[in-house]
């Protein structure tokens, strides 16, 4: 009786292992083997070289400090954003604004973050002219900070808005009723159920900022990090694969402290039978407090990208600033743009339709089913480890792994490696959805006579249509701003849309990448809106439903 | 529901099988050409190209140099491409790896002697480059020497590249020494780093991108994108270096792919090197081949040449002596 159960679960189970054992145990076993072998056959002389090569302990230290740092502010920042959403009266023009404003950094490529940064708070930039001095010094920690926190933002706050939504509001009032004072029912009612989330997001942005390379190498200065010695050794002037496969494999350490730290975290969440809406305590000043404060949050972020938007509507930032439309017309008359631009949304498309169903499924594993802890482990191990692999090296990985096979140069490849690549998000949004739904819908169902496809189709899914939308424009987005692993496995034929923003930050033609970044950013908010109509005509159905 | 869902799967099989075979029959006929090169080198290129009869047939796709080096070093004869232009330098190691090139079938009369495996198409020089607005507000002196560039005075204004992660900066330790000396290269390359400071940048085209937005006012990069920059009105000036302006050649070379190696490939870097030159020269006015002249005008100031041949390993020599200078 048991093992007819889960017989749809386990296939799917296998699919998956077989999908991650291809595309990302065997890229980085690829790795592995760079790393400790070299003509004579096995070593550890890369490892001794790279550990001995100086600054090398002095970046990873730097790197670990900024990253944990960052994360910190980030998840704080992203609670008080979702919190306004979730738990306070405040306009509802205003709580749309910030559901947009916050995540709209992930709708550009990260390539334009360190260049936005220099250019509103160097020394020429928008915000030094505004205020008629630099604000701070820009180069090292603080501009890493400034960085880090936008870049990361967007994924805390998705992360944590999304469980906030599934959490049951009236055990509030019930930890009111029941004498509890505010601070403790804030703790018992909100922090408590989110403590996995915030494990989550603390432990996703900390490996965003570990390995990413962009903001660094903008604005790093003389702060070294980890991802610039990995690119020194990987792709600098002597390109070194042994040894960049050396700090790619360090790289890959914190993550297994991550892994025990979320399972001891696991044990705190908790789910339940039903999420109702229910009317929030009227109090002005808590609803003025948080308004004044996510202004305030959201204002500084924008005003960094404020930039992205005058540049290329002025001839030459910042020293001929009449107005011009000649940068847009010269990058849109580029022929071959339309068709760069075209793989770029084909290649989004399928990655968000493909992604989405692999995470549902990986998501039902760990979250909905009885399968061993053995199987769930496997997956929550990959989804950690999948977050901690720099886009470089997985590029990297993906082309000593797939050189010489037909999936080489072909789009398949650039959608499964984004799959990959992205994993980690909305598998961890995913799961704690379906966690926070009552674990005996399946068995219920059963008891009625219903398959368990048809409890998935019938009961889950519905109940977890919003995260999956979320999850389906998160891929999407992603794929339309990822540049770092795409690089490497792009031909010539199946380039997007980045990697033509990649060649003209080469040449320094700054007008030109902000024209295409606008115009994909264009694109996902077109997109993110049809998805969010999509949302809203569902939960209006719903309603109209329940009414009826 | 249950017969939707199988429709789906089959759609999206049918999606897969179509990706997966799709791409096989027109990739064969067209040339496909990866280069790191510059946006004027591409055109020059591409005019060669169009203008002898090739005009469809072939695809440019260009990459950073670092990006293209990891592709050459992962991929090795499997790389899509079946032509390169490169740093001449990476494809020296290229070669040494995976025995990648064919010996090119045609000869070209250059000035120096190259591996029968590639010929230059360009020959790229460092300058010193300014921002002429931020040296007027800064009351800066304009240095005339890169020695010049360890003055005190120039502390937080200057921005180099490292040499560990671009070439472009190897054009500055090749003047340095051969104008000085190992020992004396050393104290002066400790002044710049200090000087340099926040601005020692990953990417070749760094310190000019800081140089324009005004972050700086000295930089050292690559002439011709500075000379560029002038021409199109920015604040921008370049100065040729006492020490010389020292040269990296960028070379073509044809993937060697055994049977399915395309001819036309060769066919083609011998009409980029006969017809592309004279353009090319015109944006990078140092003469290759015999017979060449620089356009008048456009020369630099100083040209110069190492005494040893680029190598990788002199590359990694000069390495560890700019590390022992941070």
């Amino acid at each position: 009786m048991k093992k007819s159960k889960n017989i749809e679960l386990k296939i799917i189970f296998i699919g998956i292992l077989l999908f991650f054992l291809t595309f990302f145990l065997l890229p980085l076993l690829s790795v592995i083997q760079k790393s400790v072998v070299d003509s004579e056959g096995v070593t550890l002389s890369h490892f001794a070289e790279v550990l001995q090569g100086g600054s090398f302990l002095q970046a990873l230290g730097n790197s670990l400090l900024i990253s944990a740092f960052s994360a910190v502010v980030t998840t704080v920042l992203a609670f008080i954003l979702a919190y306004s959403i979730q738990y306070t009266n405040m306009n509802g023009t205003l709580k749309k604004f910030i559901r947009t404003a916050t995540i709209l950094p992930m709708f550009l490529p990260t390539i334009t973050y360190g260049f936005a940064i220099i250019y509103s708070f160097g020394k020429e930039g928008l915000l030094t002219k505004l205020f008629g001095r630099q604000l701070f010094h820009l180069y090292g920690f603080n501009g890493l900070l400034l960085g880090y926190v936008i870049y990361t933002l967007p994924i805390s706050f998705m992360l944590l808005q999304n469980t906030m939504h599934y959490i049951d509001k009236k055990f509030t009032v019930v930890s009111r009723i029941m004498g509890d004072s505010v601070i403790r029912c804030f703790f018992t009612s909100v922090v408590r159920p989110m403590l996995g989330t915030f494990a989550a997001s603390f432990i996703q942005c900390f490996f965003l900022c570990f390995t990413d390379f962009g903001i660094p190498a903008s604005v790093g200065g003389k702060f070294e990090v980890v991802a610039g010695v990995l690119y020194n050794e990987m792709l600098g002037s002597i390109p070194d694969f042994n040894n960049g496969a050396v700090v790619a494999i360090i790289m890959l350490l914190p993550s297994v402290v991550s892994i025990t730290m979320l399972k001891i975290l696991e044990k705190y969440n908790i789910r339940y039978n039903k999420v109702s809406e229910i009317e929030l305590k009227k109090s002005k000043l808590r609803d003025m407090g948080f308004s004044v404060l996510s202004i305030v949050i959201l204002t500084c972020i924008l005003s960094v990208f404020a930039v992205i938007f005058v540049i290329p509507f002025v001839e030459e930032w910042p020293y001929r600033t009449t107005f011009t439309m000649a940068h847009i017309r010269q990058v849109l008359s580029d022929s071959a743009l339309l068709s760069v631009y075209g793989n770029s949304i084909y290649v989004s498309i399928l990655t968000a339709v493909i992604g989405s169903a692999v995470v549902y499924g990986a998501a039902l594993i760990t979250a909905r089913s009885t399968l061993s802890v053995k199987c769930k482990q496997i997956i929550e191990g990959i989804a950690l480890v999948t977050n901690t692999i720099p886009g470089m090296v997985l590029g990297i990985a993906f082309m000593l792994s797939f050189k010489g096979t037909p999936i080489q140069n072909g789009f398949i490849i650039i959608i499964v490696c984004n799959l990959v690549h992205f994993f980690s998000t909305p598998y961890l949004m995913m799961k704690s959805s379906l966690e926070k739904m009552n674990v005996s819908w399946e068995t219920t169902a059963r008891l009625m006579g219903d398959s368990w496809f048809k409890t998935i189709v019938r009961v889950v899914t519905p109940n977890a249509y919003t995260t999956i939308l979320e999850i389906f424009s998160y891929y999407f987005v992603n794929a339309m701003v990822t540049i770092s692993a795409i690089i490497f496995i792009a031909g010539a034929k199946t380039m997007v849309i980045t990697t033509k923003i990649k060649e003209l930050q080469y040449y320094n033609k700054f007008n030109d990448v902000f024209v295409l970044s606008l115009l994909i950013l264009l694109t996902n908010i077109v997109v993110k809106g049809m998805i969010q109509f999509l949302a809203n005509r569902k939960s209006n159905n719903k309603t109209k439903k329940e009414e009826s | 529901m249950k017969k939707k869902m199988i429709r789906l799967l089959l759609a999206a099989t049918l999606t897969v099988s179509t990706l997966l075979t799709g791409c096989g029959d027109s990739a064969a006929s067209q040339v496909v050409i990866y280069s790191n090169a510059d946006d004027e080198a591409v055109t020059a290129m591409k005019n060669a190209l169009d203008g002898n009869g090739y005009e469809g047939k072939y695809i440019i796709q260009t990459f950073g140099t670092s990006e293209l080096g990891g592709k050459l070093l992962a991929e090795g004869k499997d790389i899509e491409a079946d032509m390169v232009t490169m740093s001449s330098f990476y494809l020296d190691s290229a070669q040494k790896t995976n025995q990648m090139f064919r010996d090119l079938t045609f000869t070209s009369n250059a000035l120096d002697t190259y591996p029968s495996f590639y010929t230059p198409i360009t020959a790229q020089e460092g300058a010193i480059i300014l921002n002429t607005q931020m040296m007027q507000d800064n009351n800066l002196p304009a240095p005339t020497s890169i020695k010049d560039l360890a003055n005190p005075e120039y502390a937080g204004y200057l921005s180099v590249t490292d040499v560990k992660s671009s070439s472009t900066a190897w054009l500055l330790i090749q003047a340095l020494i051969s104008a000085y000396g190992e020992d004396e290269t050393k104290t002066i390359l400790t002044g710049i780093y200090k000087n340099a400071g926040d601005h020692i940048e990953e990417s070749g085209s760094g310190p000019l991108k800081k140089v324009r937005a005004g972050e700086v006012a000295v930089g050292f990069g690559l002439r011709h994108q500075a000379v560029a920059d002038k021409a199109a009105g920015l604040p921008v000036d370049y100065v040729d270096p006492a020490e010389g302006n020292f040269t990296l050649t960028e070379s073509v070379a044809v993937i060697d792919k055994g049977d399915k190696s395309n001819q036309m490939a060769m066919d083609m870097a011998e009409c980029i090197i006969k017809n592309g030159r004279k353009e090319l020269l015109e944006t990078y006015p140092i003469p290759v081949y015999e017979g060449e002249t620089a356009p008048a005008g456009a020369a630099s100031g100083n040209p110069q040449k190492f005494s040893e041949p680029l190598t990788a390993e002199l590359l990694k020599k000069h390495q560890e002596l700019s590390e022992e200078c941070k």
